[in-house]
Formats: structure tokens, sequence, C-alpha cells
């Protein structure tokens, strides 16, 4: 059998099958490195057609190419003598000896000089030897100015730069410069306030930037595909959910499932009926939770847990809604149809009763600056307040139904409802734009991203779409797992820079699903009754609240060793009754 | 049972007749020629707060069809089916609509519908 003897150092030895010993039997042998899939020793010969050699398993990678910025970036990390080293080595110059010349002229200022080899590089495009050409002189003309050179720098405008017909604008520009030289300062940084030319490294800079990667490579050209990998790879990491796990270029990386929440740390037991509504505070150390036992609690978050601080009455309703006030100081709750109450975190106390004659509210919602409050009300209106109860503004007609969210854009310009069954208002307050998300499917629910680029929405018929409402208005993503047959089930946002999606769901799961792959990672199980609401916190990407129809909050986190407490039950959970 | 999810129909409705949840409107009905086992049943083009039971292949007096029951989200109670799929060419129309039983709805003025006495053997369905 023809093919690999055993005295070839192992990594080239390859193990072929018969089949392809065969093929290689008339004699042929294999001294080039071997590319690793079978397929392609069949395929394709390690040349590519166009003559240019070829590097790497998958035959893809320019062997020129690859070895001239290897080079730049051994120049680049200051390695000169290594740089200079693999040019020799390899035979494969960094820049052409033209170029070399080219560079080494401006660095030195010889501008007439730079300009003449630029004219014999050999560039075919004549706009970009125009450009390049503008740009030297540009410098030429402003070190004329910086040495008070000031007909220099006028010849050098007039008989040279603008004979050359491109960018009038700054032509105009730069005449002005010689006019009223105090006006240099609103162009350079303000650290150069002396000296109005730019260093000439940056000029090379912009340079390298203009002319064409094969006659000057681009600076940083190697980190940038490094880098673009290893963000690719974190891209794709579906269980990627901690800051400080630092990406290695030994190993393609892949988080294991150890960052995602999934197991219960708590189990709060105080509510005396289903609780419908949960939010984390801003800074994630709160918890609210609003109950169809007409209460509301707020629970502390801190390094031992989270703890019950406040139990809010008051509400003769359930309550549908919470939302944190944007400093988070003050919380707003809504009765299904009933009144809107703001509440202070730290007392406990209710600081004022919004309410309208003959109508009741169905959500709630905070400005940005926290100087007014918005609600919808069940004749299908919204209603904006100043804080002391006073009315600003309603926008009556079709902009909210009874079980619609209510959001507001972190600029405060954006009001965001339900409007129609099939249909989401997205109204710009100031400028009167009203924008729509139509579904072709009863929309139940709705959540912001915390960058208000994105809106979660939560169908009828059990998928929740993710829509990105920055610019032109479109479907990105649709998440689907969950049971949705009669409730409302809110989902949200979470982890970290946002990168997973949570819901409830009526089989008493909570579901979890990679946002950007879509992919469902996690249901877990626990409560004994439909999930109705989740929230993550935005303070810890590590801690996830899940609300049920059981009547507790569960919190979820990683599975790390109980700390020891006076009251931690021996299987590890940490149940909260309310008892002090 | 969790904070339902109801849509609020306007205009002349029928709803359920034990919880009063919005089922369908007037405007929406295609047929009134249809029966169930308790009498006279409505074909609607659209019917909501309805949760769906198992597709079933029941044959009906006009033919083999695939449908689901359907039960009021708000109480539970069977209130008619759903075709899901028709078996004959000329019964596709009705995939996608909804039968709801007179018995069990109120009408738009609150009416209701009492079983007559002579009961009907043959069963559920009907053409238009």
């Amino acid at each position: 059998m023809g093919g690999v003897g055993d005295d070839e150092p192992a990594s080239k030895r390859m193990k072929l099958s018969s089949e392809e010993l065969r093929h290689l039997s008339n004699g042929s042998t294999l001294k080039e490195p071997i590319v690793r899939s079978t397929r392609d020793l069949m395929a394709r010969p390690l040349q590519s057609e166009g003559g240019e050699e070829v590097f790497g398993p998958k035959g893809i990678i320019k062997k020129v190419e690859f070895v001239r910025i290897i080079a730049k970036a051994l120049f680049s990390l200051g390695y000169v003598k290594s740089g200079a080293h693999l040019e020799e080595e390899s035979g494969i110059a960094l820049h052409s000896s033209l170029v070399n010349v080219f560079m080494k002229q401006i660095l030195e200022g010889d501008w007439e000089g730079s300009v003449v080899t630029l004219n014999n590089i050999g560039l075919t495009d004549e706009m970009t030897i125009k450009s390049a050409c503008f740009l030297i002189l540009e410098q030429k003309y402003f070190e004329f100015l910086d040495e008070e050179k000031v007909t220099d720098a006028l010849k050098t405008l007039r008989t040279e730069i603008s004979p050359l017909c491109i960018n009038d604008s700054r032509v105009r520009e730069l005449s002005l410069f010689i006019v009223s030289p105090s006006r240099c300062f609103s162009v350079q940084s303000p650290k150069q306030d002396t000296s109005r030319a730019r260093s000439r490294t940056k000029l090379l800079e912009e340079l390298q930037k203009l002319l064409p990667p094969t006659v000057m490579v681009p600076e940083r050209r190697l980190e940038h595909l490094v880098e673009q990998a290893l963000v690719l790879q974190r891209d794709a990491c579906m269980f990627h959910n901690s800051l400080y796990k630092e990406i290695s270029l030994y190993a393609d990386h892949q988080c294991a499932r150890d960052q995602i929440p999934s197991y219960a740390l708590q189990i709060l037991q105080v509510h005396t009926d289903e609780i419908w509504s949960l939010q984390f505070s801003h800074n994630g150390k709160y918890l609210a939770s609003s109950s169809n036992d007409c209460s509301t609690i707020i629970w502390e978050v801190d390094a031992n847990g989270v703890s019950l601080k406040h139990k809010l009455s008051g509400h003769q309703k359930p309550l549908s809604s919470v939302s944190w006030s944007p400093n988070d100081h003050q919380l707003l709750t809504c009765g299904v149809e009933e009144v809107v109450r703001r509440w202070d975190v730290s007392s406990g106390e209710c600081l004022h009763v919004y309410k309208k004659a003959g109508l009741g509210m169905v959500s709630c919602g905070w400005s940005p600056d926290g100087n007014w409050i918005f609600s919808g009300v069940n004749d299908k209106s919204i209603s904006m307040w100043e804080l002391d109860g006073k009315e600003l503004e309603c926008w009556k007609g079709q902009r909210t139904l009874k079980i619609s969210d209510l959001e507001i854009t972190s600029d405060g310009k954006h009001i965001i409802s339900i409007c129609r069954e099939t249909a989401i208002l997205l109204l710009d307050r100031e400028a009167k734009v009203e924008r729509f998300i139509e579904e072709d499917q009863t929309i139940t629910s709705f959540s912001l991203s915390r960058d208000n680029r994105f809106l979660l929405v939560n169908l009828l018929n059990q998928e929740i779409h993710l829509w990105s409402i920055e610019g032109d208005l479109k479907l990105v993503s649709k998440y689907r797992g969950h049971k949705r047959t009669r409730l409302i089930i809110k989902s949200c946002f979470g982890g970290l820079k946002e990168a997973f999606i949570a819901s409830g769901s009526e089989d008493s799961l909570v579901y979890i699903w990679h946002r950007g792959t879509g992919e469902l990672i996690e249901a877990l199980p626990g409560h004994s009754g439909a999930v109705n609401c989740v929230s993550w916190s935005p303070a810890n990407p590590h801690m996830l609240a899940s609300a049920s129809d059981d009547r507790t909050i569960r919190i979820w986190g990683l599975n790390k060793p109980s700390t020891k407490k006076k009251d931690t039950h021996s299987n590890g959970i940490h149940h909260c009754n309310g008892s002090t | 049972m969790g904070r339902l999810f109801v849509v609020n129909l306007e205009g002349k409705v029928y709803s359920c007749k034990h919880c009063k949840i919005n089922l369908a409107l007037v405007d929406d009905i295609v047929s009134k020629s249809f029966q169930s086992r308790h009498g006279k049943a409505y074909l609607f083009s659209k019917v909501v707060n309805v949760s769906a039971g198992e597709k079933e292949d029941r044959m009906m007096m006009t033919g083999l069809h695939t449908v689901v029951d359907i039960f009021c989200i708000g109480c539970g109670s069977i209130v008619g089916w759903k075709y899901e799929f028709a078996h004959e060419k000329g019964q596709k129309y009705k995939e996608g609509k909804s039968v709801l039983e007179r018995f069990k709805v109120s009408g738009p003025d609150g009416s209701h519908y009492w079983v007559s006495h002579e009961t009907h053997v043959g069963g559920s369905d009907a053409d238009v």
C-alpha cells in the first residue's frame, strides 16, 4: 500500500481509508503539511488555481497575506528584529521597497518625494492617489503655518492643493486658517493648542487607511481578526453569563451551564393569594411583588439573600402591576381597574393615590426624571400626572387596553402600550408620532429591554417575539416552548448584557432561552402552580426571581455551597415566611 | 387560577352562560343552521377567550372532521368545538371556524336558550 510511511513525524501521519490509499497508489508521496479532512485530499491540490499558496486546515488562508499580517503584528508589538527576520526567512516583505521609501519620506517630511513615490507605487484608482496627495499636502500646509511661513503655506494651498480639484469645502476651510489663526482650536484636539499640524505618525495612519491593503497592510489587522473570532465565540456561547470569564486563545470559548441561575436558593412565602407581578428595582437592591391578595410586598436583597421589608396594603382590588421610580426611592402600584398608589420605599408609607372619577386605572409607569407618572385608564386613554396628583395630559382614543402593560423609554419620549388586540402603540409624545408593531396574533403582554432598543412581545399562540424598536420596527427572534392558554404570562430580559430571555409558564416551569440563538436552555421545575411573572436582577446576572399562583416567589441562583444561617433548612433552600 | 387574559369584544356579544366572559360577536356568525347535542348551535368565524382540547377525528352529520373541543377560559365549561381540518372538500369552508352551542351562551340581550323536549338524536354538525 502506498501513502504514508512510519518514518513520518506523528503529526504528519494521517489515517487514510483503504479507498484513499488506492488512489494514492500511483506513487505520489505526501510532503506538504497535510490537510486534515480526508475529503480535501482528493478534492483540491494544496496550491489553489490562482497560483497563491494557501495555509491552514481549510486551505482558505493565503500564505503571503498571513505572513504579512504576522510581520505587521510583530512590528506593532515592538519586535522589530523578529519582524525583519520573518521577512527575510519567508522571503515575503511586509511592504514593497517603494512603500518603505514612501513611509520614510512621510516621517521625514519629504513631501515632494512622497508625492512622487505615491504616483509610482502602482495605484490604479485616480481618486485614491488624489486623496492621498491631498492629505500629504494638507500636512505640508499646516507645518508651514506652525513655522509661521505664511507665504509658503499660501503657495502650497494655491498651487498644489487647489489644482487637485477635490474636497473644495475643505480647501475653503484651510484658507480660513490663514485669515483667522485662532480658528484652529475648533478643528484640532485640545491638547495640540500650539501646533496645528498633527503628528506625522498620525498622517501615516490616515494614509494607511486610504491606500489599498495590498499596498499597505492596515494597522492591527491580525489583532482585529483574532478579536473578531473571540467575539463570535462569545456571542455563540449560550451560557455566557459572567463578566470575568476571560476568553483564552488556546481553546474555543464555551461556558458550562453553571453560570445560569437554575437552583432555587430561596422560597418566599408571605402573600396569601396568587402573585401576578414581580419586578427588581433598577439597582437590584429591592424586589417588589404584587398579588391577587390586594397587597404589594417590598423585599430587600442583600448578601444574605432576600428578606421582607414592607407589606403595602391599601388597594381594594388585586394588583395588576408595579413600577419603580428611576431612583428606586418610590414605587407605583396599580389595582385592576382601580387606583394607582405611590409609596415611599424606605418607610412603606403611601404618599399619594391617583384616581379618575368614574374610571379605573389599568397600568402605571414613571417618567425617567421621576417628576411625572403615567397611567393607562379603562376608557382606553393614557393619563400623565404630576406627583401631587394634578393631571397634566390625557391621550384619548384607542391608546391602551384593559390588560395592557405600560412602558416609558428612558429618554422620556416614548410611551408604549397595547392599543389593539394585535398591535402595540409606540407613541412619541413630543413629536406626536405614532408607530405600531403589528402582529397577526393577539398580544397578551410585553417587556422593554433596559437599553430601550428591543421589545419582547408575548402572544396568544404561545410564542414570544423579539422586536427591534430603534429605527425601523423589525421582528428579530422568536422563542417557543412555554405554555400559555388562559393567563397573562410575563417574560423578561436578563443576564449579562441581557443575553437571555426568561418567561413564566402555565405548566409551573420557569423557561430560559439564549436570546441570540433562540435556544431553550432551561425549564426550571419547582413551583406548584402557573408561573405568572419573572424578573431578572439588573445588578446581579446570577439572580432570577419568579412568582406563581402557588403564592410563592422563588429566587433562583447558581449552585453555591450553602452559607451557615440559623434558619436554613437542611435541603439548602432558605424559606422566608415573613416572621422576624 | 392566575390573571386571566381576557379579550373584551365590542358590539353585540355572546358570552359564557356561567361566567359572562365574552366569546363571540353577533357580526361574526357565519351560519345559524348548526346543531349539537344540546340543540341549536351557531358557526362563528372568530371566537375568543377559549382554550382548546386535544385534536380528535369525529364523524359528524356532514362527514369526517378533525375538531378540538373549546372551553371557556373563565370557568372551564365546554362551549363548543373548532374545526381544524375537514376531510371532505365541500366542508373545507368550516376550517378555522368555531361552533358555539346556543345552550352554553347568553345572547346579546342576555337571553338564554332552553333545550327543547324533542331532543336531537342525530348528533352534531350541519351545513349552511
